[in-house]
């Protein structure tokens, strides 16, 4: 086994490991992932839906192994058909949005562990659904988490001008063309299908500083949109391989490693904030 | 005969299960200036979002340079680039890492998906000009969060400016300015309006300046009740049947007031 300690040995022996090193690129590429769709989505408070999908996604998991099939087959459909319900309910009902993902989000969370409760084969890997297993990232895993990465930057580069105006002013936006309600659906679809893919590699319960912390410390220090969305996902991607490779050479689980170094960062922005308000040309 | 830029006929909009605007029909000539004058409540706001497509009409038909507002709200993508809307506020919450420039840009871009770095030179020197004309070039680099009302509202007319339009629509442009501030961005507003050619629906509740600048007055209150110049609409009579009585007895001391 390995030994633990900060030594360049130690470091080069981990890093020829595969599964360290599919786990790094995993990491990689969810913090980029989480970073530029986290940009939009707490500039659109929707950093509560995030964190609200991650833990109804455990009932999605649970119905998948109750039926016998590959949890991830499951989770994308449960997702999109999440993202879907809320948007029709937070548009119709006369209710505010975070005290109805609450509803939906503690009776999810209910269901799932009711359900597990009869499933005596799985109680052990609990931890995993929780935590994620980052660490057990196969190369199709990658694969999938690469194509999603592509396809929402894509879709967020060439819809750029209607996702800002939206978060403005959505009178300001449709007098200008945009559809607003179609965006406002596509954009929860995919930012639903992301937190699905991650939830593998991150576990229900940290995927939502994924998305919320880089993009946060981000906007505490950006000067314009083009950097804030850009340092949000370098902050995203560096601070997941920074928290693994820790989480490697100490012996410590890795989401919660990735989790504290994206705090670290979030509180070095806090720190440079004032500093970049002075810098204010 | 002079060129229609808006027709509105028998347009009438429900909110809530309620009519809020009650079959109004009128029409808006090439680079007129028309005020919408009427009580709080009156539908005013409403009846200039179902104008531009934000909300959902009941019955009715509008056509904005000639061409049908669809019933969704749709206008083709070379319309909807000569129609700009000034909203009462815009509402930023917590700091927003928008530059003047970058949002000033947005209103250059026309709908439909595109790279962020399309225009590029066309639009650098198109937003330069556009703050220019609104005297906002110190403004450029600044986030949208961090500027005085009167500040966002100079920035908000030059997302207006930044492209050729026929029609500008603003919802009470003078809200949250004070009197002088009020009185500089009406000012700024006529000055553009007779260089840009601009024709201007605009929701009012300041009568002064209506008397003073606007060529038409539409007075609202749910249904259109009177329209015409400012001599005629706002007349005291006219205005008692607007507003009620108390309303005009308080203000009646300023009907001769000339227009510039």
């Amino acid at each position: 086994m390995l030994d633990s300690g900060l030594d360049p040995a130690h470091l080069a022996q981990l890093l020829s490991l595969p599964f360290m090193q599919r786990a790094l690129v995993a990491g990689l590429l969810t913090g980029l992932l989480g970073g530029v769709l986290g940009s939009v989505a707490v500039l659109r408070q929707l950093s509560f839906f995030s964190d609200a999908l991650g833990h109804s996604a455990l009932l999605g998991i649970s119905l998948g192994i109750l039926l016998g099939l590959n949890p991830t087959l499951v989770l994308i459909p449960f997702a999109v058909l999440f993202a879907l319900g809320v948007n029709q309910l937070a548009g119709r009902s006369q209710l505010p949005t975070d005290a109805l993902l609450n509803i939906v989000y503690s009776s999810s969370l209910a269901l799932a562990v009711l359900l597990l409760s009869r499933v005596r084969s799985y109680k052990g890997g609990i931890q995993q659904l929780l935590f994620g297993d980052i660490l057990g990232v196969s190369w199709l895993d990658l694969g999938v988490i690469l194509l999603l990465l592509l396809a929402a930057g894509g879709y967020l580069l060439l819809t750029r001008r209607s996702q800002i105006l939206l978060t403005i002013d959505e009178p300001l936006a449709i007098s200008r063309g945009v559809a607003a309600g179609w965006h406002r659906m596509v954009f929860i679809v995919v930012l639903a299908v992301v937190v699905a893919i991650s939830i593998k590699a991150v576990g229900v319960l940290l995927i939502s500083a994924f998305v919320v912390i880089p993009a946060c410390a981000s906007r505490l220090v950006s000067r314009s949109f083009g950097t804030y969305v850009l340092v949000a996902a370098l902050l995203g991607a560096g601070c997941a391989v920074v928290g693994l490779l820790a989480s490697g050479l100490f012996d410590l689980p890795s989401g919660p490693s990735v989790v504290v170094v994206q705090l670290l960062g979030f509180l070095l922005a806090l720190l440079l904030a004032p500093l970049s308000r002075l810098a204010r040309p | 005969m002079a060129e229609m830029i808006l027709e509105v006929s028998h347009l009438t909009v429900c909110r809530a299960g309620s009519t809020v605007v009650d079959d109004v029909s009128f029409n808006l000539e090439a680079e007129s200036d028309t005020a919408l004058v009427g009580p709080n409540g009156a539908g005013k706001s409403t009846l200039v979002q179902a104008i531009l497509g934000v909300l959902p009409r009941r019955s009715g038909q509008v056509r904005v340079l000639g061409h049908a507002l669809g019933a969704r709200g749709q206008l083709p993508a070379a319309v909807r680039d000569q129609v700009a809307y000034l909203p009462q506020s815009i509402a930023l919450r917590g700091r927003f890492p928008l530059t003047v420039a970058e949002f000033v840009g947005l209103g250059w871009e026309r709908a439909g998906l595109a790279l962020p770095w399309r225009g590029g030179l066309a639009r650098r020197a198109a937003v330069a000009l556009a703050l220019a004309k609104v005297g906002g070039e110190a403004l450029a680099d600044q986030l949208v969060s961090d500027l005085s009302t009167g500040q966002l509202k100079r920035v908000l007319l030059a997302f207006c400016v930044v492209r050729p339009r026929r029609l500008l629509v603003l919802d009470e442009a003078q809200a949250g300015l004070d009197a002088q501030a009020a009185e500089q961005f009406h000012g700024l507003l006529f000055d553009l309006r007779r260089s840009e050619g601009w024709t201007i629906l605009q929701v009012s509740h300041d009568l002064d300046m209506v008397r003073r600048t606007c060529s038409g007055v539409l007075c609202i209150n749910r249904s259109l009740r009177c329209s015409g110049t400012p001599d005629h609409a706002l007349s005291p009579a006219q205005l008692e049947h607007l507003y009620g009585r108390g309303w005009v007895s308080y203000h009646h001391h300023h009907p001769g007031a000339s227009r510039s």
